[in-house]
This record gives structure tokens, C-alpha cells and sequence, in this order.
């Protein structure tokens, strides 16, 4: 063993962090060199302590566990620690070693250290997401409400309203906000999901349009319509896109 | 459906009472018109609206028979033709018969009994036109009653249901949290762990018989919220402060049973939960006009983003407040500055 494993706790409560403080005194080989009860903290620690592992709760003031993995460049070896359990399934992904239930006993506990253990010391870093993780998915019951965004050096939280519409550019998409312009590193794919589609119309492969920012659909050519947003910007409609419109309107 | 005509005496007795109206009316045409005698005009009105008044009540069956819902119009129009023809053939046939026996020897009205046969037949027909009628009218106003009733019983039925859905529910996220601090504390404080597990325990048994109750004393319900924010302090430190300002004349208040709670969840969850400040939760109860008027406010943090879904526990409380007082608006939610404040009003 070159050197000890970095370990950072995040979660909101004390007592949760205490008695994961008490669980690792028994791996002398870990070294935790932090303990933080919210996720802009706990952002701003892994990113200037660079630990291997965390202890992430998911339900946190400010920026949930997920949200904060979201815009996490590197992600360390992540150990779950929560009492949802609704959250153990479905679209949003996230690779985890382990999710523990609070609240959980010291086996099950050691059980979850060994797992990482094994993978921090065995497989060189870099590869360690492809081997060995489990996936833990949110389930989201609701729909989007929040879209976290990793905007040069700040994080900015946007609340789903201010979203006028969405452009996919390439892998990622581009969020237009009344704020201005957001890449977010998520495909089309996760909104078409995660957003509301009575709110948020698809009307092209490569554009979701906020309704009420719609001003007017308007006939483009023969059989193609463009979307007039209430600022003046234009938007391509296709026809399953004119299609979904249709359903709104109807 | 029993026959109205032998069941219900109201309807019988206005029964006879119409019939004696038309025995009258028979009589002075028979006596003032057509100059027949006393004597026997009065036997005459007599025999024959007697014995049609006896055929009337049975004629109940053959409306009953043909029930609007089971059959075609054309077929019951032209079953009651053939139930009318008969009804009233028989009607003129064992009228004429008592009658030739009872008045013997006056040739006057002999001669006339005869004429008015043709008369007498379409005057049955028209009895029973009008009998039917009146029973597909009872039958169709029973009917009608009934499923008033039913409608009303399926209403009440329904509001059950509502106001069970309605119901404060424990969250479950709040007991694991809970369980897990006191795992904690088995290490770090024994005592306090024990403490926390009475405390729990007092609030899931008060909750749980809470659920059972539709209505409880406002104190009541305090204290159990005191329990609540209590367990709530273990987990969260001194993160919160309660303040409590309830007028006397509040605490023997009868309140639907667990309305605070919903309420104290939400300061908790947006207030403390989301705010890395300190946040004072503030219960107040007082009166205003015909209410009592509950609040239930608490600071947050104005820059945090606030998440949807907040708002089911309030849309709750308003549902089943509109339910038990029948009153809309018995809820108000405010936010001014960084206060977030929800009321409930309870009327006297």
C-alpha cells in the first residue's frame, strides 16, 4: 500500500457523518480529510482535495448528491449513503460502488469499504469506472425542476422556468435562458425524459421550445412550419415536431 | 316495487277521495241531466265507479308488468291497448249485469243503459289512461328517489374514501433518518439515543391513534408536533428554533387530527432542510371574525432554488379542510421576503 485512501464524508446531518466517522476507524489503510454537510461544499472540497472515495447523502441543502455528481469532472469512487430509497432506481445514472441504507450496520458497511477498497488499490485510475460498479439511478418521480450547470469556475443553478428553449449541440445541449446561453452535458435524450412534455415541446430532432415562450407557429413553406419565440428567434419545426404541437394545441 | 295502492295509505285514501269526487260528478249527470232518478242514479254512479275503483288498484300490475326499461314502446303501447280494451270490456259487461238486476222494471233507463254503453267503454278507457298514468309517475318518482338516496350514500362513500387518501402519512425518509441517528448515538451518547428512541416511539404510537380519531384538541396536536421538531433538533442540531404563540381559548380548539404536521414537515424540509442558516419556526393561533385562525411560518433562504413537489402536504390539508367544513379557501400560503407562511382557518 503506497499511500492512505483519501476519504471525504458529505451529508447533512451529524450524527449520519459521526457514525461513518466511527465505521472507518476500523480501516486504518483511509484517511478522512474531510467532512462536509452540503453539496456546494462538498464540490468545492473534492475538487481541491481530490479524494478517492466519498460518502455521498443524496438529499442535501442547495445542491442535491446527484447534482453535484453531475457536474463533477472526475468523479471519485462514490459510495451512497441515504434513506431513499426511491432513488435506487430508474434515469439518471450515476456509477457507484455501493449504496448503503441508512441505517446500515458495521458489516454491511465493511462490505461496501472492501468493494472500493479493492477497486482504488487493484485497478489504475482512469479504469475504474469500467469495471466492477454498480449503476445508481435516480428516480424521478416528478418532473425536472432544476438544471445544475458547471459555468467556468461558478456553479449556477436554473430553475426550469427560465429555460426558453433547448438546442442539442452535438453530445451536450445548449440551454437559452432569459441569463443567457448554458452548456449542459446532457443529451437530448435525458430531457426528452426528465422534462415535462406539456411544458417542453419537442418540435425538431435538435430543439425542445418552452411553450410559453412561444409567440406563433407559422407557415414556412408548403407543408413546413417554424416556430416565432416572444424575443424574435426563429425555430426549425419538423413533422413529428409539428406533430407534437398539434397535440398541445389540440 | 310493492303496489303503492295496498302498501301506502296516503295514496289510497287520495285514491278513494278522487273516486268520491267522481261517483259526485256521475250522480248530478245522471240526476240534473239527464233526469234519471235519485234512486238510481245513485246506485248507478255507485256499482259502476265502485267496481272500476277495485279494477284500478289492480291495474298497478300491468304497468308494472310493462316497465319502461324492459321493453319497447311499441309493445307496451299496444300492451296497454289490449289491457284497456279488456279492462274496460269488462267494466261495462259486470256493471250492465248488476245493474239489470238491481233496477228491474224501469224501461226509461234500461233503454238508457243500453245507449250509454258505447259511452261508458271510452269513458274506461280513459279511467285507465289516466290510472296508468299516475302509476308510471309514482313508479318513475320512487325511482328517481332512490337513486337520489344512492347518489347521496356513493357521495358520502366517496368523501370517506377522499379523507382517508387525504391523510397525514408518515415519511418514511423522516423514521430511516431518525434510525439512523439514533444508530449513531448508541456509539457516541447512549443516553441521548435512548432518549430519542421515546421520543420517537411517543410520536409513531400518537400518530398512528392520531389517524384513527378525525378530529383531536389543538393541544394535542401541538405536542405531537413538539415531539416531531424535538426529533427533528437531534438530527439537525441547533439549526432551528420553535416559538410558539397560542392564545388559550386555541388549545381546547377540536382540529382535524394531524393538520399541523404536513405543516411542520414543510418548514422543515424548505426552511431547514435547504437553508444552511439558522430558521425559527413560529406556530400562532388566534381568532378572526368566525375562525380560528392557525399559522404556521418559517424563514428561509431566499437564494436557494426551490425544488418542485412542495405543496402536496398543503394541497392535502386544503382538500381535506374543504371536505370536513365544506368551505373552499380555508388555506392560505404566503411568502413575503424570506418568510414562508402557511394558515388555516377553522371555523367556529
Amino acid at each position: 500500500m503506497k499511500e492512505k485512501i483519501k476519504t471525504i464524508i458529505i451529508d447533512d446531518e451529524r450524527l449520519a457523518r459521526d457514525i461513518i466517522k466511527i465505521y472507518l476507524k476500523k480501516f486504518e489503510n483511509v484517511e478522512l480529510v474531510a467532512e462536509c454537510s452540503d453539496g456546494f461544499d462538498g464540490l468545492k472540497q473534492i475538487n481541491e482535495l481530490k479524494p478517492d472515495l466519498i460518502f455521498l447523502d443524496i438529499q442535501m441543502p442547495k445542491l442535491t448528491g446527484f447534482e453535484m455528481l453531475e457536474i463533477l469532472e472526475e468523479p471519485p469512487i462514490i459510495i451512497f449513503t441515504t434513506a431513499f430509497d426511491q432513488y435506487a432506481l430508474k434515469a439518471f445514472e450515476v456509477n457507484a460502488t455501493d449504496y448503503l441504507l441508512k441505517p446500515f450496520s458495521a458489516e454491511r458497511f465493511a462490505e461496501a469499504m472492501n468493494k472500493a477498497i479493492k477497486i482504488i488499490t487493484q485497478i489504475p485510475p482512469g479504469k475504474q469506472k469500467l469495471d466492477g460498479l454498480m449503476k445508481v439511478v435516480e428516480k424521478r418521480n416528478e418532473f425536472l425542476d432544476r438544471v445544475v450547470i458547471k459555468h467556468g469556475q461558478k456553479i449556477l443553478i436554473i430553475p426550469i422556468e427560465e429555460i426558453r428553449y433547448i438546442e442539442a449541440q452535438d453530445d451536450y445541449t445548449m440551454l437559452y435562458t432569459d441569463k443567457g446561453n448554458f452548456l449542459k452535458q446532457k443529451t437530448m435524450k435525458y430531457f426528452e425524459e426528465n422534462l415535462n412534455s406539456k411544458e417542453f415541446i419537442r418540435i425538431h430532432r435538435s430543439y425542445f421550445v418552452k411553450l410559453s415562450s412561444v409567440k406563433q407557429i407559422e407557415m414556412f413553406e408548403k407543408e413546413s412550419y417554424r416556430v416565432l419565440l416572444h424575443e424574435g428567434k426563429q425555430l426549425p419545426v419538423s413533422k413529428s415536431g409539428y406533430q407534437n404541437l398539434k397535440e398541445i394545441f389540440k | 316495487m310493492t303496489n303503492p295502492f295496498v302498501t301506502n295509505k296516503k295514496v289510497l285514501a287520495t285514491y278513494f277521495i278522487v273516486w268520491f269526487f267522481i261517483f259526485l260528478v256521475h250522480l248530478s249527470v245522471l240526476k240534473f241531466f239527464l233526469n234519471i232518478q235519485l234512486l238510481t242514479s245513485v246506485l248507478d254512479s255507485l256499482f259502476f265507479n265502485l267496481i272500476y275503483q277495485v279494477m284500478g288498484i289492480s291495474l298497478w300490475y300491468t304497468v308494472n308488468f310493462n316497465s319502461l326499461d324492459n321493453y319497447n314502446t311499441v309493445k307496451i303501447f299496444f300492451n296497454h291497448i289490449a289491457a284497456a280494451v279488456i279492462t274496460s270490456g269488462l267494466w261495462i259487461a259486470v256493471g250492465y249485469y248488476i245493474m239489470t238486476h238491481v233496477i228491474i222494471g224501469n224501461n226509461i233507463y234500461n233503454e238508457f243503459l243500453i245507449k250509454s254503453l258505447v259511452w261508458r267503454f271510452l269513458i274506461g278507457i280513459l279511467f285507465y289512461t289516466v290510472i296508468i298514468a299516475v302509476d308510471y309517475v309514482i313508479i318513475y318518482y320512487s325511482n328517481f328517489q332512490e337513486k337520489l338516496l344512492k347518489e347521496a350514500e356513493l357521495n358520502a362513500l366517496v368523501k370517506e374514501a377522499e379523507l382517508k387518501t387525504l391523510k397525514y402519512q408518515i415519511n418514511p425518509h423522516f423514521i430511516f433518518n431518525s434510525l439512523n441517528s439514533i444508530s449513531s448515538l448508541t456509539v457516541s451518547n447512549p443516553a441521548q439515543a435512548q432518549e430519542m428512541t421515546i421520543k420517537l416511539s411517543s410520536f409513531l404510537r400518537s400518530t398512528l391513534s392520531k389517524n384513527e380519531k378525525q378530529k383531536s384538541k389543538l393541544s394535542e396536536e401541538i405536542n405531537n408536533a413538539k415531539l416531531y421538531l424535538d426529533i427533528e433538533r437531534v438530527r439537525f442540531a441547533d439549526k432551528f428554533e420553535f416559538v410558539e404563540e397560542v392564545r388559550n381559548e386555541c388549545k381546547e380548539l377540536d382540529v382535524p387530527s394531524m393538520i399541523l404536521q404536513p405543516l411542520f414537515e414543510n418548514a422543515i424540509k424548505h426552511g431547514v432542510y435547504e437553508s444552511l442558516e439558522k430558521v425559527t419556526i413560529k406556530l400562532s393561533c388566534g381568532m378572526e371574525k368566525e375562525y380560528f385562525k392557525i399559522a404556521v411560518e418559517n424563514n428561509f433562504d431566499p437564494e436557494s432554488v426551490p425544488r418542485k413537489g412542495e405543496g402536496i402536504g398543503i394541497k392535502n390539508i386544503k382538500n381535506r379542510l374543504k371536505l370536513i367544513y365544506n368551505q373552499e379557501n380555508l388555506v392560505t400560503v404566503e411568502k413575503v421576503k424570506n418568510i414562508f407562511r402557511v394558515t388555516i382557518f377553522i371555523p367556529v
